[in-house]
């Protein structure tokens, strides 16, 4: 139990030194940003805690936040995913799934895998930058951005998730 | 009664979801109440002292090409210098005055020294911060400038980190005018081209060309009159007509700045302790006294 939450701890600060010192600096063509965080939504396990979820992922969002000065930006729009994020496991999830099942390439299926994280990365994309927009004025830019950060944060999580893939294989 | 109950642990997480939205979007809105969001922003010092590290590693990975570009300034400098001097004597003029005039714009002016920790372009609402804070003596509202021109105004303030609104923010809005007239206008950057700012409401009669040189009007007290802003490279006309609107390619290039001073103010601080005598007494008395 202890051991369970140590770990989601340590995966929560890595995906947010991540975001802050790497992905922040990046910014292709000055519009997409890669907003890499998400991913520590996706692989909480089957049958993980709802409640839990959205605690974890809310102090997340939160810290996030605080690194780039965007006070509620990050934790509302990955709350959202939190909520989702079981309903859309529970959906996907082959009917033979074992009880406690850690979504990955390895347990879901390539496709099904890769397109249940482009669905949560499309999600929170989409919230993060209509809260982002409360603020703003150019709605074309936002899309562009929108879009842009879409494209690239998958792409950078298709990576992680093919170097985690590999990893477990040797090992 | 008990189903109720069964009901609402079952859904336990509908209502925490609610909670903690709600939460978030307090934090949005309320972000303009800066002066209580410290604890959500860089100038927190777990945020500012993380990053400070991490400004540190860039800083001697860089240190290389900073030393070289010292170097080659510190050569222009001197041969600046020298063929200045030796024009100068060639003239024979009085040199005393162009001593004066510096003292002049410096009398009165203390600065604080301090390095930038992050700093952000990309934004529309870009925010430095900076290693220094209230304990050494920096406040909101004081001016931030660096070699090359004006950089912000701080803005908000933690013991030992301090927020800056530098030009390059949405909400930034600085009286400028043109070098040799009093026309003035507010400096704004509106997105996109990080070295491009407008200045706003110039009269149509102002005469300005292209090549002229913006510089800070002293108006607000929080930079002094005469310091460097940029220069004008397009003069337009504003959407209804009845003012110029000229842009201006800045002096200061914020995705390079590293080293800036903060503009401390004397009178500023002597109306600050003023204003706080004020406070305790509520009626004035001490200053009869």
């Amino acid at each position: 139990m202890i051991q369970r939450e140590l770990e989601n701890l340590v995966r929560m600060l890595v995906w947010v030194a991540f975001q802050v010192f790497v992905c922040n600096k990046i910014h292709l063509m000055g519009y997409a940003t890669p907003i890499v965080y998400v991913a520590f939504v996706a692989y909480f396990r089957f049958g993980y805690p709802r409640v839990g979820i959205l605690m974890w992922c809310f102090v997340c969002g939160l810290l996030v936040d605080i690194f780039t000065n965007t006070p509620g930006v990050a934790s509302g729009s990955i709350t959202l995913v939190a909520l989702l994020q079981p309903m859309l496991l529970k959906a996907i999830a082959p009917k033979d799934a074992v009880e406690n099942m850690s979504p990955s390439l390895l347990s879901l299926g390539y496709m099904t895998f890769m397109r249940y994280l482009f669905l949560l990365v499309v999600v929170h994309h989409l919230a993060f930058f209509a809260l982002d927009t409360f603020s703003y004025f150019d709605i074309r830019h936002a899309a562009i951005s929108c879009g842009g950060s879409i494209v690239l944060s998958f792409l950078i999580l298709w990576g992680v998730e093919h170097l985690r893939t590999r990893n477990r294989k040797t090992s | 009664m008990r189903t109720i109950l069964n009901r609402l642990i079952a859904n336990a997480h509908w209502v925490l979801f609610v909670i903690l939205e709600a939460f978030s979007g307090w934090m949005l809105f309320n972000f303009n109440d800066y002066q209580g969001s410290v604890w959500f922003t860089q100038a927190n010092a777990l945020a500012g002292y993380l990053l400070e590290k991490e400004a540190d590693f860039l800083k001697y990975v860089r240190m290389d090409a900073v030393n070289q570009e010292l170097t080659q300034k510190n050569l222009l400098l001197q041969y600046n210098n020298e063929v200045l001097r030796r024009q100068l004597f060639a003239l024979t003029k009085d040199s005393s005055f162009t001593e004066q005039v510096q003292a002049r714009l410096l009398d009165g002016i203390r600065s604080i020294p301090a390095h930038v920790i992050t700093n952000s372009i990309r934004q529309k609402d870009n925010y430095l911060t900076l290693d220094k804070g209230r304990l050494q003596g920096v406040r909101p509202e004081m001016g931030v400038v660096n070699g090359t021109g004006i950089v912000g105004i701080v803005y908000l303030v933690s013991d030992h980190y301090s927020l800056v609104l530098p030009i390059l923010n949405s909400k930034s809005s600085i009286s400028c005018r043109l070098r040799g007239t009093n026309y003035f206008g507010s400096l704004r950057w509106k997105g996109g081209n990080p070295l491009l700012a407008t200045l706003d409401d110039v009269p149509r009669h102002a005469r300005c060309h292209v090549g002229d040189v913006v510089e800070t009007s002293g108006f607000s007290n929080v930079f002094p009159e005469g310091i460097f802003v940029g220069k004008v490279v397009d003069i337009h006309n504003s959407s209804d007509g009845l003012s110029y609107q000229l842009h201006v390619q800045l002096g200061m290039d914020l995705a390079n700045v590293r080293d800036v001073c903060v503009i401390v103010d004397e009178h500023q601080q002597e109306l600050d302790s003023l204003e706080s005598m004020r406070i305790p007494d509520a009626g004035g008395q001490t200053v009869r006294k």
